[in-house]
C-alpha cells in the first residue's frame, strides 16, 4: 500500500511536470495552430538558465525568475522571427523551422554548458510533508505546490481576466478579434511569454527533481508533449493538463507494476494512438 | 465626410476583386452598397476593416488616411464590423462575446447600461447569455455579432450581408434594428447586401457594384425606381 501511494503520488509528480510543458504548447497551437516542438528546447534551456543563476546566487528564487525571463526573450524571438514570417506557408513548414529550433538550441547548450549531466543540488526552502503512510520529499512538495499555483494562475488569467478572454478570442478567429479592438500581435506574444515561462518553471522543477540538466533533455519531451496536445485535443489547455496526469500517472504505475517490456517513452504514442481511434478530437476537444 | 475610398483595388487570394472603386459615407447616412455574389462587396468591407490589405487607392476616416493602419487601431477609432457569416466566438459564451467588443472599454464605459440597452434591442441574448455561442441558431448568432459591434457606441458600422441564411421575418427585424439605429441613435451605417430590396428600404444613399466596378450610386429612392436595379436586383 505504502508502495502504490508512493508510485501515485511521483505518478503524478511526473504528470505535473508533463502539464506544465504542455499547457504552453497548447497554447501556442491554440493562437498560430503551428506544433511549436522546439517548445521542449526553451525547457532544456530554463533548466540551465535556472542551474547557471542558481550555481552563481545561490538564491531559487531568483534564477526561477531569471529563467523565466530569459525564457520568454527566446520564445518571443522565436515567434517574431520565425513563426511569424513561416505563417503564410503551409503549416509543415513552421513545423521544419522549429524542429531546426529544437536541434540548434541543443547544440547551443552543448557548445555553451558541455555535452554532460549537470547535477542541480537546490536547497529547498520547503519542508518534507508526512502524514500517516505518506511521505512526500521537500523536492516532490514544491513540485506539487508549484505546479498548483503556476495551473491556478493559467486557469485565473485565461477565464477571469480581460486579457485571458482576448486570448481566448483570439485563437478563436484571430481576424475578427482584431476588428474589435484587440492588438492581436501583442496577444500573440503574450502567449508565447507566458508558455515560456512555464516551460522555464517545468524545466527548473525536472532538474531539480532528477538532479540532472543535459543538452538533450528536452529531446523526448518534445515528442511526448506534441502526443499530449493531440490526446487532450489539439488547442485546449484543461485537455492537455488532463492528459499530462494521466500519462504522468499510467506511466509510473505501469512500469512499477506491470513490468511491460515496452520502453516507458511508447506509452505516449500508443495512448494517443488509442484515444484517436476513440475520440479523434481528443479528450476535451472540440470537433 | 466620414469615410471616403478612392479608388480601391483589391486583391482577394492574388485574384484581384476589387478594380477601382470609389464611394463615401457621410456623418449620420445609411449608405448600401448592393451587387451580386461576387462583386467584391465582402472583400471591400473587410479592407475598410483592415482585415484586408488594400493594392492601391486610399481609405480617409474623419479625414485621416487609415489605409495601411491594422484593424485594432480602426477598431480603437470608432469601426466596427458584423462580418459576413457572424463569425462568432464559438467557444466563449454569449455574454463574454459581446464583452470582448469592450475590450480595453470597460473603464471608460457603463457596462451594466450598455448591456442592458443591447438587451433590450436584442431580448435572446439576455436569455442565452450564458450559454456558449455555437449553441446559437443562425439568426441569434447574427444578433450576436451585431451587439458585439455596437456594444462599444461605434461611430461607424459596417455590415456584411446581415441577411444571407436568415428566415424572412428576422431579415425584416434585423433591417428594422438598423434603421432604428441610424434613425435615432444617430450611427452612421455602411451596409453591404444581396438583398438589395432590403436595403434600398432603409438607406439614405446606394452604390450598385458589379464585378468589382461601381457602375451605378445615387439616392436610394431613384435607385429603387431605376429599370437596371428593378431588372437586375429587385426581380422586377
Amino acid at each position: 500500500m505504502d508502495l502504490f501511494l508512493e508510485q501515485l503520488l511521483n505518478g503524478i509528480a511526473i504528470g505535473f511536470i508533463y502539464a506544465l510543458i504542455t499547457s504552453g504548447l497548447a497554447l501556442v497551437y491554440g493562437i498560430l495552430r503551428i506544433l511549436h516542438v522546439a517548445h521542449a528546447a526553451i525547457y532544456a534551456l530554463g533548466a540551465y538558465a535556472g542551474l547557471g543563476i542558481y550555481s552563481i546566487t545561490g538564491n531559487l528564487f531568483l534564477a526561477l525568475i531569471v529563467s523565466m525571463a530569459a525564457c520568454s526573450l527566446v520564445g518571443v524571438a522565436i515567434e517574431k522571427f520565425v513563426y511569424f514570417p513561416l505563417l503564410k506557408y503551409p503549416p509543415y513548414v513552421p513545423l521544419i523551422g522549429s524542429i531546426a529550433l529544437l536541434l540548434g538550441i541543443e547544440e547551443v547548450l552543448r557548445l555553451v554548458a558541455g555535452p554532460y549531466i549537470h547535477a542541480f543540488p537546490a536547497e529547498i526552502p520547503v519542508p518534507g510533508f508526512h502524514f500517516g503512510p505518506i511521505t512526500m520529499s521537500p523536492v516532490l512538495v514544491t513540485v506539487y505546490l508549484v505546479t498548483v499555483i503556476v495551473l491556478f494562475g493559467l486557469w485565473f488569467l485565461s477565464t477571469r481576466t480581460e486579457l485571458g478572454l482576448a486570448m481566448r478570442a483570439s485563437s478563436q478567429d484571430i481576424q475578427i478579434a482584431g476588428s474589435l479592438g484587440i492588438n492581436t500581435s501583442r496577444i500573440i506574444s503574450t502567449t508565447f511569454i507566458i508558455g515560456s515561462s512555464t516551460a522555464a518553471v517545468a524545466g527548473i522543477l525536472v532538474g531539480i527533481y532528477f538532479n540532472q540538466v543535459y543538452p538533450t533533455m528536452g529531446a523526448v519531451p518534445a515528442y511526448k508533449t506534441l502526443a499530449l496536445i493531440v490526446v487532450g485535443g489539439l488547442g485546449s489547455v484543461p485537455g492537455a493538463v488532463l492528459a499530462s496526469v494521466l500519462l504522468g500517472i499510467s506511466e509510473t504505475l505501469l512500469i512499477g507494476y506491470a513490468n511491460i517490456p515496452l520502453p516507458r517513452d511508447a506509452l505516449a504514442f500508443i495512448a494517443m494512438i488509442a484515444v484517436l481511434m476513440w475520440r479523434p478530437q481528443g479528450l476535451l476537444g472540440r470537433r | 465626410m466620414l469615410l471616403e475610398a478612392e479608388n480601391l483595388r483589391i486583391a482577394y487570394r492574388d485574384i484581384e476583386a476589387v478594380h477601382g472603386a470609389s464611394f463615401h459615407v457621410e456623418e449620420g447616412e445609411l449608405v448600401s452598397i448592393i451587387g451580386a455574389n461576387g462583386a467584391g462587396k465582402t472583400t471591400i468591407l473587410n479592407a475598410l476593416m483592415g482585415m484586408t490589405p488594400v493594392k492601391e487607392g486610399a481609405v480617409r476616416y474623419r479625414g485621416l488616411d487609415i489605409t495601411g493602419l491594422p484593424s485594432h487601431k480602426r477598431a480603437g477609432m470608432g469601426i466596427r464590423i458584423v462580418p459576413e457569416g457572424a463569425r462568432v466566438f464559438p467557444q466563449l459564451t454569449v455574454l463574454e462575446n459581446i464583452m470582448t467588443g469592450l475590450y480595453r472599454l470597460r473603464k471608460v464605459t457603463d457596462v451594466p447600461s450598455r448591456l442592458s440597452w443591447i438587451y433590450e434591442l436584442f431580448p435572446v441574448l439576455d436569455e442565452r447569455s450564458r450559454q456558449l455561442a455555437q449553441t446559437l441558431s443562425g439568426g441569434e448568432q447574427q444578433q450576436l455579432a451585431i451587439a458585439r459591434a455596437l456594444v462599444s457606441k461605434p461611430r461607424l458600422l459596417l455590415v456584411d450581408e446581415v441577411s444571407m441564411g436568415l428566415m424572412p421575418i428576422l431579415v425584416e427585424k434585423v433591417f428594422e434594428v438598423l434603421r432604428y439605429l441610424n434613425r435615432e441613435e444617430d450611427l452612421t451605417i455602411l451596409l453591404v447586401e444581396q438583398n438589395a430590396l432590403a436595403s434600398l428600404a432603409i438607406s439614405n444613399r446606394a452604390y450598385v457594384l458589379e464585378t468589382g466596378v461601381i457602375t451605378l450610386e445615387g439616392e436610394a429612392q431613384t435607385l429603387k425606381s431605376d429599370p437596371g436595379v428593378r431588372k437586375a436586383y429587385l426581380g422586377a
